[in-house]
């Protein structure tokens, strides 16, 4: 369970905005202990809950989406015969 | 070209080949999707890849066997992107970040408003419209988007990939995950979600 001290508080003592949590979950640096405050955080925060939702639903669009597939075929042999002619 | 200031290696032309074959070819895939993003164009993302393979195989003795072979790899295409192609493609100068970034730090953050999304209307585009909204943004913007959702790379490899602080890495996430939120909202408006 979420422990009572916000995990997301830095040496500095200066306490996280909402927006810096969510930032810190979204960009993937967020430890289990600071993901699992945040999760009982949503249940008593909309605005958060809401943005994170679509946040994750953004970041799993950009995955789906736009990862590519593979390389051109041909560019594997290519790269490894322009190697292989400037070691000869 | 070197990432750290790792002494330089001494390979054997045989450590080479290995390294090359088995350590930077993995990353292929990902690299020319760098690329192509960075470029958009599939005929100079496929140019990039080759001239970066080239020259990780000419540097390699720069590259310590077994360390984060895909962030130096990444490092050397931004490079590469930076001083040939993007010279050679006349592409606007950038933006003036210090304004955007020295904005995200001051106090007034919190009360900008962000887009209202929806999830459901996020559902309902399952064509290209991500992929023209990430296109879209500024080159620098873009990368920090691909890095972190695409590629899954750490605060700290950002930095070192982009030669840039890691509170410039967040910010700069922060403004462009902004930005890509209002090109979805737009598509979302276009697609009848009134209240996207």
């Amino acid at each position: 369970m979420a422990t009572s001290q916000n995990p997301f508080i830095q040496a500095d003592g200066k306490k996280p905005t909402c927006m810096e949590m969510l930032q810190t979950i979204l960009d993937g640096e967020a430890t289990r202990e600071q993901k699992d405050y945040f999760k009982q955080h949503m249940d008593g925060c909309m605005p958060c809950y809401k943005e994170y939702n679509v946040d994750m639903a953004i970041k799993e669009l950009l995955k789906a989406k736009c990862c590519g597939g593979n390389c051109p075929e041909g560019l594997v042999e290519q790269i490894k015969a322009k190697v292989n002619s400037t070691i000869a | 070209m070197e990432f750290e200031d790792a002494p330089r290696q001494h390979y054997s032309e045989t450590e080479k080949q290995g390294i090359f074959n088995n350590e930077f070819m993995p990353h292929i895939h990902s690299m020319y999707n760098f690329g192509y993003r960075l470029t958009l164009d599939r005929d100079d993302a496929k140019d990039l890849v080759q001239d970066t393979y080239l020259k990780a195989y000419r540097f390699i003795e720069s590259f310590q066997k077994g360390t984060n072979a895909k962030a130096w790899l990444f490092r050397i295409l931004k490079n590469s992107f930076i001083n040939d192609y993007r010279k050679k493609s006349k592409e606007p100068s950038k933006v003036d970040y210090q304004e955007v970034e020295t904005y995200y730090n001051s106090e007034e953050v919190d009360r900008q408003i962000t887009p209202d999304l929806r999830v459901e209307s996020l559902k309902d585009m399952i064509g290209d419209e991500i992929s023209n909204a990430l296109n879209s943004l500024d080159v620098d913007f873009r990368t920090v988007i691909i890095l972190c959702d695409l590629e899954g790379f750490k605060y700290e490899e950002m930095a070192k990939i982009l030669d840039i602080p890691i509170g410039t890495v967040r910010s700069r996430l922060h403004r462009a995950r902004n930005l890509l939120k209002e090109k979805l909202k737009s598509y979302a408006k276009s697609m009848g979600y009134n209240n996207a």
